[in-house]
């Protein structure tokens, strides 16, 4: 993707250089134009000078005996002559042209203008010329300086043009960094962007507006859940002790106990959801404190242990391939725990026997990652898709699992700013990598 | 042993305290702040069970009004709700133990002995089972002086079976001892099953342990005679 600034300024170069472009093509030609009328006025004053002077002193002094039917007159270097001699002609010339004079063995073109006149049935013809090569002279000299003005104003432009334009444009870049800041609406910086464009400031305001309205929807949602879930407590409390006491009477026959032991089950599933809601609504909150140092490979020990009778009960293989340790640090180590105890624990109950899990840790492309590959019946995109997201899984009626494990994986990851990746083959297995922020 | 239940849910009251007399505690109960107050001042209990969530009392005033009048019985903070500031102020008050709602009355019975065990500094505890010995307090099995290779776990498991003896345990409450609290979602009766498994395999090594019930359909228990 390309900047704004950038399109900006690449969009002002180009037209500066389009602009430029013609400007130098058509340049010649207007300089030209320009010149030969200015020569060719040039030489009509000077017509009207030497006939003005003929008028006044006669023809006589320029053409005599001796000097024949002309005069002639160019001076030194040969850039202008004037030429005067007795001829017949049909019709009256005034014209200007382009034509080749030889003087003293050199051919000069030039721009002469051809005047013809009569002075006592006499005619006369006078001919006005200067060099084109001293045209063309003049001619690259303006075309100099118009070239070098021309350059300096582009390139004093294109760099006022790039400047103001990232200075007006910077509030936008603000309010970008502030909208990529934040994770949650909660986290967005609310102070305003100062800017004197009012496109900006209106967009500024309504950012802010929204990411209020969100982030109090999110806290009433939460408040919702929180005050529901407690509410829920004190009756799932009473129906519990009240079926623990009959379940602990002697002498009840054994069919009914099994009924009170089902409906315990029952209960303490419901007791579950709303356990893991509450959690999950408190991490969400950032009602956990996060204050444990620890080392990731110890943990991923602990968690190996914890489930290593489970899995050889199994037939299930546990591998640790713990390349390097990290010692985190600001952070909850009882909820890291949990984080990825879900994912072993799930990769064991998606591995048939025969199978492996392997928890793996160690920098890979410069961040510390932990891997739980497993070896189970794997995932479709389909089942990805829904995997952290809460209720969105089709339970196996005959699991005792709420489905709610990996989504609070997943807000345990998030308040820890820890990036997930699943990567899952149908029939071969699934990896699920953690990726940990550097420590703060 | 004295319990004074403080609990606006008459409902759970009653069946605590019910629990509580097979128990063999003595029990009283406690509708409200104000008359748990006054209860508390007279009485000598040896526990007061605390539903912080009081109507008309913020509970954690009652741990600070005992402790004032130099009043030394042990607090056992209930509450639903099961925040992390709540647990440490309240143990920082001076409660001697936390519990969130909804707990197992098991549970509730396997604190108070804990607490008991601390506040009256019973240190040589030791159960016989059958032909082994369960020694509390170094978290031994022994035969014939031979310890029993046992997992933390496992250990923990078979304590709190003992310790809870002749009554049948349901996986949930063995779970929930265990793994309680964070791993409350990965609850799977599996995971009892084959720590059970496992204590079996290991002491059969030495001997039977007929003690050890599976009750089909519902749990585990330890029947010993004493």
């Amino acid at each position: 993707m390309v900047k704004l600034r950038t399109k900006l300024a690449f969009f002002n170069l180009l037209s500066k250089l389009v602009f430029t472009a013609l400007f130098i093509a058509i340049l010649p030609f207007i300089v030209e134009r320009i010149n030969i009328i200015q020569t060719d006025n040039e030489l009509v004053q000077k017509r009207e000078e030497v006939i003005e002077l003929i008028s006044e002193v006669g023809i006589e002094p320029f053409i005599t005996q001796n000097t024949g039917n002309s005069f002639g007159s160019y001076n030194i270097l040969k850039e202008e002559f004037i030429n005067l001699e007795k001829i017949q002609l049909k019709d009256d010339w005034n014209f200007i042209e382009v034509s080749k004079r030889l003087i003293e063995d050199e051919t000069i073109d030039y721009r002469v203008l051809n005047y013809s006149f009569k002075i006592d049935d006499q005619t006369y013809l006078l001919e006005i010329g200067k060099s084109l090569e001293s045209i063309h002279h003049t001619q690259n000299n303006i075309k100099k300086v118009i070239l070098v003005f021309l350059f300096s104003i582009i390139m004093i432009t294109l760099f006022a043009d790039f400047y103001y334009t990232r200075m007006i444009l910077s509030p936008l870049d603000a309010i970008i960094r502030k909208l990529k800041k934040s994770s949650t609406p909660s986290h967005f910086d609310k102070t305003p962007v100062i800017t004197s464009t009012s496109e900006f400031r209106q967009l500024d305001q309504i950012l802010r507006k929204s990411m209020d309205e969100i982030d109090n929807l999110f806290q009433k949602e939460k408040e919702i859940t929180v005050n529901i879930s407690h509410e829920l407590m004190t009756p799932i409390s009473i129906l519990r002790s009240k079926l623990e006491n009959l379940l602990l009477q002697q002498n009840i026959e054994n069919d009914v106990a099994e009924k009170i032991e089902e409906s315990l089950r029952t209960l303490h599933r419901l007791q579950t959801l709303v356990k893991s809601l509450l959690l999950i609504a408190g991490i969400e909150s950032e009602q956990y404190l996060k204050e444990d140092s620890f080392s990731i490979k110890d943990l991923l020990k602990e968690i190996s242990d914890e489930i290593e009778p489970v899995a050889a009960d199994a037939g299930i293989r546990i591998i640790n391939k713990y390349e390097e340790d990290m010692m985190v640090t600001n952070a909850n180590r009882s909820l890291v725990f949990s984080m990825i105890y879900n994912v072993v624990n799930n990769s064991v109950k998606n591995t048939s026997s025969g199978g492996e899990i392997i928890l793996r840790c160690g920098n890979y492309e410069g961040k510390f990652e932990i891997t739980i590959s497993d070896t189970g019946k794997g995932m479709t995109q389909d089942e990805i898709d829904v995997l952290f997201l809460r209720f969105k899984k089709k339970l196996d009626p005959q699991k005792e699992s709420t489905g709610i494990g990996m989504a609070i994986t997943k807000s345990i990851a998030d308040f820890h700013k820890i990036d997930i990746s699943v990567t899952s083959n149908p029939g071969k297995g699934t990896k699920i990598s953690f990726f940990l922020p550097e420590n703060s | 042993m004295n319990v004074l239940i403080v609990e606006d849910e008459k409902n759970l009251a009653n069946e605590v305290a019910a629990y509580l007399k097979t128990e063999g505690y003595l029990c009283e109960l406690a509708y409200t702040g104000k008359d748990a107050s006054e209860r508390i001042a007279v009485n000598a209990y040896d526990f007061v069970l605390l539903d912080i969530g009081l109507p008309d009392y913020n509970g954690l005033d009652l741990i600070v009004e005992a402790r004032k009048n130099n009043n030394d019985v042990s607090f056992i903070i209930i509450t639903a709700r099961g925040t992390v500031d709540d647990k440490v102020r309240g143990l920082d008050l001076g409660a001697d133990d936390y519990l969130a709602k909804p707990f197992a009355l098991v549970e509730l019975h396997s604190r108070l002995q804990a607490v008991a065990r601390r506040k009256f500094q019973i240190t040589n505890q030791i159960i016989a089972l059958g032909e082994f010995v369960l020694d509390i307090q170094s978290r031994k099995v022994l035969f014939n002086g031979t310890e029993v290779d046992l997992t933390k776990k496992e250990h923990e498991l078979l304590q709190y079976l003992v310790l809870n003896r002749n009554k049948v345990l349901t996986r949930q409450q063995l779970y929930e001892h265990i793994w309680g609290n964070i791993l409350d979602d990965q609850y799977d009766s599996n995971f009892i099953d084959v720590h059970i498994k496992n204590i079996r395999k290991k002491m059969n090594v030495f001997a039977q342990v007929p003690w050890m019930e599976t009750v089909r359909g519902i749990g585990y228990r330890v029947s010993l005679d004493n």
